[in-house]
């Protein structure tokens, strides 16, 4: 969603104008936070999340014009990526536990009946899962993208990076998961079951 | 050799099937990947795969916000250093890198007997004192004999802090990690260098994405490993290095000193 006076508005946070800065956030955060949710699990998305919103409107100034989504999912990539290592230096395993407990694929979907809904989250699960096993930067790369829809071009500046890795990110990012996928194709709802 | 390249163009079309699901290829580039799908059962296969995977994938939905992030309070200003300190860092470490290759130059050039001060003083002076001339003369040849033993220690360490002087400089200009607002400008040459790599050859532009993927990988887990530790270390070792020139310097400027008052009668 792009608001139609969205550079008015972040003219005023700039200066100092929190109820305009709030209005961005309320456009944004749900974004925000489903990117922290599948890169982080449930725990510590919400903190995340908040730590964002708080970097970002301290860091306001730095904000050269261009696509203020993509700044703003940049810094929420830096805290995910940021707590990520913070992770993987105390434990391995707590991350993997994190990751799989706080899964975000309890969401009610648009499915009607109990054994859509089952199947939904199984198929959530094992994506959530597949999501985990990635290295961060295709990570990142695979859900923006295929989840949040961003264009290359935003993924680029989100990212910080250059087009051509992007694409690269991407495609090795999807062929992670197609394999992760395809392991387990007996296991995943017959509505998203792979072809043979 | 030709089921070699078989299988390298096999690959590299593998590896475009993820841009041809988003319409990302150039027009060239989709054509000739059509006609391999024609021909090769096993990409069609992938790439139904590879949809799959995307719709699977698009179908997750978003959730809704525990709760609202506006923020109650307007968050204290960041402790950041200013952008003046920063300068002034950077200027330091250029001009430590500055002093490295100048110093370098002054060292080879002193040993290669290149025009020097002594050798421009010989230069003019002919004109005006043939004495003088044939003094210089003669504190040249005798120069030799005391040059190798005065200064051998020097040219060996003097290109070491030149290089990583010069690379680290260059490297740590975007700053990479501290924010947002400081890699802009790199950005907008690297997607520019995108562009222009998408319209290239197919075959060099894959072999150049993988490339630099490779190499932000390894980017990527040099980072995980070092963290800001690393940061920290690179700086430590540019004050080392500018140290170390220092040192060298005076060195230098001791034994030509030593030697001057040595050559005089």
């Amino acid at each position: 969603m792009v608001i139609a006076d969205e550079g008015q508005l972040i003219q005023s946070s700039r200066k100092g104008d929190l109820d305009a800065f709030n209005t961005l956030v309320q456009v944004y955060q749900r974004q925000v936070y489903n990117l922290c949710l599948r890169m982080l699990g449930s725990a510590a998305a919400e903190d995340a999340a908040q730590e964002s919103f708080i970097n970002a409107y301290r860091r306001l100034s730095s904000f050269r014009g261009g696509n203020f989504r993509a700044w703003l999912l940049r810094i929420a990539a830096n805290i995910c990526c940021d707590e990520l290592r913070r992770r993987r230096s105390r434990s391995a395993a707590s991350l993997n536990a994190t990751l799989e407990a706080g899964t975000p694929a309890d969401v009610p979907s648009q499915l009607a009946g109990p054994e859509d809904e089952a199947l939904r989250r199984e198929l959530g699960r094992h994506l959530q899962q597949g999501l985990a096993a990635l290295p961060a930067e295709q990570r990142l790369a695979v859900i923006f993208r295929d989840i949040h829809g961003l264009s290359y071009e935003e993924l680029a500046e989100a990212l910080g990076c250059s087009l051509g890795t992007v694409k690269s990110r991407i495609a090795r990012g999807r062929a992670r998961m197609r394999e992760y996928l395809m392991a387990r194709r007996e296991l995943l709802p017959g509505q998203f079951r792979l072809e043979e | 050799m030709l089921e070699v390249l078989l299988q390298f163009r096999h690959r590299r079309f593998r590896r475009d099937l993820s841009a041809y699901l988003d319409d990302m290829l150039s027009e060239r580039a989709r054509r000739r990947l059509e006609t391999h799908l024609d021909s090769c059962q096993a990409c069609r296969q992938e790439l139904a795969e590879l949809r799959s995977t995307v719709e699977a994938l698009g179908s997750l939905p978003m959730a809704e916000v525990p709760r609202s992030f506006t923020l109650a309070a307007a968050p204290v200003a960041e402790v950041r250093p200013r952008p003046a300190a920063r300068r002034l860092e950077f200027g330091l470490r250029l001009a430590t890198a500055t002093a490295a290759f100048v110093l370098a130059l002054v060292v080879v050039g002193d040993f290669a007997g290149l025009p020097g001060d002594g050798e421009e003083e010989e230069g003019e002076m002919p004109a005006m004192l043939a004495p003088a001339a044939a003094e210089t003369q003669r504190a040249m040849e005798a120069a030799p004999a005391e040059t190798p033993a005065a200064m051998t220690a020097v040219p060996v360490e003097t290109p070491e802090p030149l290089v990583p002087g010069i690379t680290d400089v260059g490297r740590l200009a975007p700053e990479a990690g501290t924010g947002v607002s400081e890699e802009e400008y790199a950005e907008k040459e690297a997607m520019e260098g995108a562009e222009v790599e998408e319209e290239a050859e197919a075959g060099a532009a894959n072999l150049e994405d993988e490339a630099e993927a490779g190499a932000w990988e390894v980017q990527g887990v040099a980072d995980d490993e070092g963290g800001l530790s690393r940061e920290e270390a690179v700086r430590w070792l540019e004050v080392g290095l500018g140290a170390a020139v220092g040192v060298l310097v005076i060195v230098w400027a001791f034994a030509r000193f030593q030697r001057s008052i040595g050559n005089r009668p």
